[in-house]
């Protein structure tokens, strides 16, 4: 519990206003996306970055946990008080400071939703990639603490891949800036690079500069079905291998596209064994000769049929399978882990059979979508929390499921984070001198450990 | 106590916070106890003994426009309008009636409508009919009854709605009659008070008072009324909204209307699409006027935003009401249409409200206006 002078000082420097403490305050800053939750002690609100680096002074000088949390959206409870103290969020910092098209770059402050932005440059033929399922909701600020990625990854990359500069509070207080605007930049060690996936146990974002791209003129979407779930996935393999690399590329399997039709959303074949949802974007002459390729594909590789849109609403139309999917299985059974072990993408077909042998072994319901075509799976575990004996089982099988993705190259988690959902897996893809390395990082930026405590290391 | 089917809906939440993207007062509020997600575990937290319901907790969840955007946008089907509503009647089981919305409450049931007027001046808005027929609009059997609506009948701004109504229906010759003093509030606002069981009396006495005409069909011009027979009213009676008669008696060519030259744009009111699920007819009311444009609004049908005026958020925090309104409008402005249509008294209030406030250069209408405007072209 937090003593009376230290939350005296902190309303001082923040008003009273922006320190909460009530009952319904402290209850709603408990959770984010993830299953356990944590009662903070407090909350607060700053206005700016003065008063955040005046709390990380008081915080280290009385050695009270400090919590950054953006929208409360990740899906790893990197954003909860899991050893107590005070979570600190970031409405309030939500201005778009520039948008600078001869630069291509726009400097935004942490609280920033990500689809706000990405409005915001539409204007200027921009476009900034990262699209997390959480866009509309998600701050830049959290995006960049957790890395984000989302279903254009495959060919814009993730939240890393925009990150050009940052503004810091140290846990001392101290300010420091990393990178610039500048698309080169070799100077020293890469810091900026270095706090995008910290999952707030570093330092807290101010001020965030993001590099932007010229948007696509034209995009082509495809759908195709397949009886065989090996097909889809070696279809995935023949796209990237010849050369095309589409946007978007999600596969779903037949046990989410069952939830999907019970739920009322579209229906499928009877022969349905899986999905592909496939999206390429570029210049109209290369976007047709894509889409015309990517159809063949999937038709010399056994799809049973292949759906092409013509106009924006035939292809939002494909999309919608994909977009109800997480809420249909959601709603299949009290809860649902969304798990997202990646592997190398020629992986994909080995990694998949896998979880359908898991699935099998440990007599669970595991549903499987992917970011197919950067590797990025989404076993979708429909799963009771109260029962114990099953809840071990998916322990047993998301251990399996890890020991495999990581025998084959790949890594616990893919976009979503470690947190406090993976921190006990870390050894698996790690060894102890990497893990003492950043525990030394971690040391050298929080000498009082005050920063996130108890998730991800 | 909770009932089960309202834990039901907040057990089924996996605190995805996608309801925050659509929630008006989210977002401008911020804060998360504010947002959709924050009052479902609110709810989560009270019913498994962690919270009590303070003052704060109360002004919390008077704080929501029952608008409805945060049930479409849930991925997992969470009902959140019925929780939020649920926890209203909770809240008053447990602390009494939100002391802005009390008064209301009080004269709704001893006035028998919502704005603290003897009801017999009900039909008071007919004063300006020019040639207005020996009935009044009274009759002793009807085909079609209209049910005018508390703020149609008392609010000035809002009189020309029944105006209008009546020459249209009386224009296409439909056999009709108003009930004038002996039509009662529906019971809408009860429903957001957290006192529905308050409604009985006043459900009893309007289905009693339309069966004595011998009517069949009903016609309201207002969404919450349509909305409150609809769901709360055991009834066999064919209910329709404005927009849905009106859009059969244009395909019935039992009005004819002439060419307006004007660009428009149509708010959708919450409980008339989102929550009655009518979006096509008043879009066919309009587009059936020869020279008259429809631009959208950036978000629209189930995903439009609700202009300020619901859930009594108006009576409980006039301040937040005006803000969301205010957003509203901007997104109004962003079509450049110097006209918006909408089917609902209480959306012109919200928005004319503003419009005259901030003196920004739009014509609000309802779509009765428009049609009027037509007919007179015709």
């Amino acid at each position: 519990m937090m003593l009376d002078p230290i939350a005296n000082e902190i309303r001082s420097i923040v008003g009273d206003e922006w320190f909460l403490d009530t009952p319904e305050d402290l209850a709603v800053y408990s959770y984010d996306g993830f299953l356990p939750e944590f009662k903070p002690d407090g909350v607060i609100v700053p206005g700016n970055r003065d008063e955040i680096s005046k709390i990380m002074r008081v915080a280290n000088r009385e050695k009270i946990n400090i919590i950054p949390r953006g929208a409360g959206t990740n899906i790893c409870g990197s954003s909860v008080a899991r050893e107590g103290g005070i979570i600190i969020t970031f409405h309030r910092l939500n201005k778009i400071l520039e948008i600078e098209p001869e630069n291509m770059c726009a400097v935004v402050q942490p609280g920033v939703v990500n689809a706000d932005l990405q409005k915001a440059v539409t204007g200027y033929g921009l476009m900034y990639p990262p699209d997390p399922a959480s866009m509309f909701v998600s701050t830049i600020g959290g995006n960049v603490a957790l890395n984000a990625g989302g279903p254009r990854g495959v060919k814009y990359g993730v939240t890393r891949d925009y990150l050009l500069g940052l503004e810091v509070v140290l846990p001392s207080g101290e300010v420091i800036r990393t990178g610039g605007k500048a698309l080169k930049n070799v100077s020293g060690y890469d810091l900026t690079r270095l706090m995008c996936g910290s999952e707030g146990t570093l330092g807290i974002l101010t001020e965030i500069i993001l590099r932007l791209v010229p948007s696509a003129p034209a995009k082509a979407t495809l759908q195709a079905i397949y009886s065989d779930l090996d097909d889809a996935a070696t279809t995935v393999s023949a796209i990237i291998g010849a050369g095309i690399v589409p946007t978007t590329l999600e596969l779903i399997d037949r046990t989410v596209l069952d939830v999907i039709s019970n739920y009322g959303g579209a229906r499928f074949s009877k022969e349905a064994e899986a999905l592909l949802l496939i999206e390429v974007d570029g210049e109209d002459v290369l976007v047709e000769a894509q889409g015309k390729r990517i159809e063949e594909f999937c038709k010399e590789r056994g799809a049973v049929q292949v759906e092409r849109a013509n106009t924006p609403e035939e292809a939002e139309k494909l999309w919608q399978a994909r977009r109800t999917a997480f809420g249909a299985v959601a709603s299949l059974r009290p809860n649902c882990i969304v798990e997202d072990a990646t592997v190398p993408v020629k992986m994909l077909p080995a990694i998949i059979r896998k979880i359908v042998e898991i699935t099998n072994k440990y007599d669970l319901q595991i549903g499987v979508l992917a970011h197919a075509g950067d590797g990025n799976l989404h076993p979708l575990i429909m799963t009771d929390l109260r029962d114990r004996e099953e809840m071990a089982r998916v322990d047993k099988a998301m251990e399996e499921l890890y020991e495999a993705a990581i025998g084959m190259g790949g890594t616990l988690s893919g976009e979503h984070g470690i947190g406090i959902a993976k921190d006990r897996f870390m050894r698996m893809e790690f060894n102890q001198a990497s893990i003492d390395l950043m525990r030394g990082i971690k040391r050298v930026f929080d000498p009082n450990n005050i920063l996130n405590p108890g998730s991800f290391l | 106590m909770i009932p089960n089917n309202i834990a039901d809906e907040f057990d089924q939440c996996i605190k995805c916070g996608l309801c925050l993207a659509t929630c008006p007062v989210g977002k401008e509020l911020f804060l998360e106890k504010y947002t959709p997600r924050g009052k479902i575990q609110l709810a989560k937290r009270y019913a498994a003994g962690d919270l009590d319901i303070s003052e704060h907790y109360r002004d919390i969840f008077a704080k929501c426009l029952l608008c409805g955007a945060c049930s479409v946008t849930c991925p997992s089907g969470v009902k959140l309008t019925d929780v939020l509503v649920g926890m209203r009647e909770e809240i008053v089981r447990k602390g009494g009636i939100h002391p802005n919305v009390e008064p209301a409450v009080q004269s709704l049931l001893v006035n028998h409508n919502i704005s603290d007027e003897d009801n017999s001046e009900r039909g008071e808005w007919r004063d300006d009919i020019k040639e207005l027929p020996d009935h009044m609009y009274e009759k002793e059997r009807a085909e079609v009854v209209y049910f005018v609506g508390c703020i149609s009948s008392f609010f000035p701004m809002v009189q020309s709605i029944p105006q209008n109504m009546v020459r249209i229906l009386g224009a296409a010759d439909v056999d009709f009659t108003i009930l004038a003093g002996e039509e009662w509030c529906c019971g809408f606002p009860l429903i957001g008070a957290g006192v529905p069981e308050k409604m009985g009396e006043l459900i009893e006495h309007n289905i009693e008072q339309v069966k004595g005409l011998g009517a069949r069909k009903m016609v309201f011009s207002c969404p919450s009324c349509y909305r409150t027979w609809k769901e709360y009213y055991n009834t066999d009676l064919e209910l329709f909204h404005s927009t849905q008669f009106i859009q059969r008696l244009i395909k019935e060519e039992a009005v004819s209307l002439g060419e307006l030259n004007e660009t428009v744009t149509y708010h959708d009111p919450c409980d008339l699409g989102r929550n009655g699920g009518v979006f096509d007819a008043p879009r066919e009311v309009i587009e059936s006027i020869p020279g008259l444009t429809l631009v959208e609004l950036e978000n629209n049908r189930a995903q439009s935003i609700c202009c300020g005026g619901g859930g009594n958020l108006e009576m409980a925090d006039s301040g937040l009401s005006g803000s969301i309104a205010r957003n509203k409008l901007a997104e109004i402005e962003r079509t450049g249409a110097k006209t918006l249509v909408t089917s609902c008294q209480q959306c012109i209030r919200t928005i004319k409200g503003k419009v005259r406030r901030e003196k920004v250069d739009l014509d609000v209408l309802d779509i009765t206006d428009l049609v009027v405007r037509a007919m007179s072209d015709a």
